[in-house]
């Protein structure tokens, strides 16, 4: 029997990254609070160790409104003017 | 880079895949993190570090090139067997088509008589549908139709249906991969409500020999093999509810004392729409002794008035389904649908007080400071932001039970008229 499959595909996407630098040192390293319990938490417990650790660096932290919805054009904006890398999260 | 906990991972790497991102650096926690304090999560942490700033400054791989491409035609798959009926079930199984129950096969001619009520060709993409994206062509939408036991006549309410769920406000993304047990209801409103044998009266969730459980599981399998929302993998529900085999329903317009769904929604009377609410299971409000709208709306509200529902954290539109007679009772007073919404925004509160401190301090405090910091356990707790958004329709037979069905919360409910591919409404008449 010749059965047609339900499944389809996604239309193609490919979006180019940024570079990634070679070390922390003097960066600004960007963390985005997805709103889950504790990520707000969890993001200023990473911030404060790689503080510590990275020599000159400096941090940036900023919260998106629900964790299930896409950040919101001034959350990202945020991000891009103030961070060099971004640590984001996803799950519980 | 992304922090993931460990069931997350195959949803990580399949969104970081779609959104053309497949080289996205992940670093792993074990779950749970959600729901534990800190003291568990930190060893946790420290033992991530080092990965995390290598992650952050190790070289990305080279994107994917190889992105398979959307095809406009679904594919053919051949299946041979001894007992056709039976190794044709089994083979769809184990390509994780279906929903678990017996499908329908697509076959050539399956297909083919499915794309009778339409007029956009086969290859036409009604939309793209979250998490995966898949492009649901035409084709795409018949083929699932097929599968879910659905009649040709019923395909202009499936690329409603999926032109609605491609809507932002929807938030699919959301439904289809939240821990959270939702499903997008679907409630059918005009004159092909009752052509297309869509039920508003008694037992209209189910069971019954019309064609609610047909159409609403072929939108479940659209979300499956078109969304990709494949349970346990992709679909994170905790629980799931039973809404996610089939949830669809019609609003009984000719009992309703008030304007329907579609019309408050802007939509004339020759114009049919589906409407789509991200819902959870509904939940039962029994009421045979109120005669009264005051007491009605007693029992109604105290039902509301919950403090595990999503939607008293996030906004959202709860929906109050309401039975004929309970409708009639309110309505015999000379209360308008605004004003039930109204009487219920402030009779639906939960004190602040019956929250845990957690709760307390790290949802309510932190989410709304204004509303509810400072301003002691006595402050209520409403179940919407506003009052115009708690959604009412009305629906089923005789009896003295109405629904309440929470929502997600980051999702608004989106209704789409059921359209040809010219803009006019698909008509009764149209329809053998």
């Amino acid at each position: 029997m010749l059965l047609y499959s339900p499944e389809a595909r996604a239309l193609p996407v490919s979006l180019a990254a940024a570079g990634r630098p070679q070390k922390l040192d003097g960066l600004r390293i960007g963390f985005l609070d997805n709103t889950k319990a504790p990520v707000d938490r969890i993001m200023a417990y990473l911030s404060a160790c790689l503080s510590e650790r990275i020599p000159g660096i400096t941090t940036f932290q900023i919260s998106k409104q629900h964790p299930s919805l896409p950040a919101e054009p001034e959350v990202l904006q945020a991000l891009a003017a103030n961070a060099d890398v971004v640590v984001n999260a996803l799950g519980d | 880079m992304l922090l993931i906990s460990t069931p997350f991972v195959a949803l990580a790497r399949s969104q970081s895949r779609t959104l053309g991102m497949a080289s996205l650096p992940t670093v792993v926690l074990p779950h749970p993190i959600g729901g534990t304090t800190m003291d568990t999560i930190i060893p946790k942490l420290d033992a991530a570090l080092p990965e995390i700033v290598a992650k952050l400054t190790q070289p990305l791989a080279a994107a994917a090139s190889s992105t398979p491409a959307a095809q406009a035609q679904a594919q053919r798959v051949e299946v041979t067997g001894e007992d056709e009926w039976l190794d044709v079930q089994v083979a769809m199984m184990e390509r994780g088509w279906g929903d678990g129950l017996p499908l329908v096969p697509p076959t050539q001619a399956r297909v083919q008589a499915m794309l009778r009520y339409t007029d956009l060709a086969p290859t036409h993409v009604v939309g793209t549908l979250a998490p995966r994206m898949g492009a649901a062509t035409v084709e795409h939408v018949a083929i699932n139709a097929v599968m879910a036991g659905c009649r040709p006549q019923h395909m202009p309410l499936l690329v409603a249906a999926v032109q609605a769920m491609t809507r932002r406000e929807l938030n699919l993304y959301g439904l289809q991969t939240t821990t959270h047990c939702v499903a997008p209801l679907m409630i059918v409103n005009g004159p092909l409500a009752e052509r297309l044998r869509i039920h508003a009266k008694g037992t209209l969730f189910g069971p019954g020999p019309w064609d609610n459980g047909v159409v609403g599981r072929a939108i479940r399998l659209l979300l499956l093999n078109v969304g990709g929302g494949t349970p346990v993998e992709i679909d994170k529900a905790t629980m799931g509810h039973p809404g996610k085999y089939t949830f669809c329903i019609a609003e009984h317009e000719a009992a309703s004392p008030w304007p329907t769904l579609r019309a408050e929604r802007g939509f004339d009377a020759a114009t049919s729409t589906v409407t789509m609410i991200g819902g959870e299971a509904p939940h039962n409000i029994n009421d045979h002794e109120s005669t009264t709208a005051g007491g009605l709306l007693m029992m109604i509200a105290g039902t509301m008035a919950q403090t595990g529902q999503n939607n008293v954290y996030y906004a959202g539109e709860p929906l109050l389904l309401l039975s004929p007679e309970h409708a009639g009772t309110l309505a015999a007073e000379g209360y308008t649908k605004d004003d039930v919404r109204r009487a219920l925004y402030d009779l639906a509160r939960v004190p602040l007080r019956r929250f845990s401190a957690e709760n307390i301090e790290r949802r309510m405090y932190r989410k709304f400071p204004r509303r509810y910091k400072d301003r002691g356990l006595d402050v209520d707790v409403t179940i919407a932001q506003r009052w115009e958004d708690i959604m009412i329709a009305v629906a089923g037979g005789p009896g003295k039970h109405s629904m309440y069905v929470p929502t997600f919360g980051g999702t608004r409910a989106v209704t789409q008229a059921v359209l040809r591919a010219g803009g006019e409404p698909w008509r009764p008449e149209d329809f053998e």
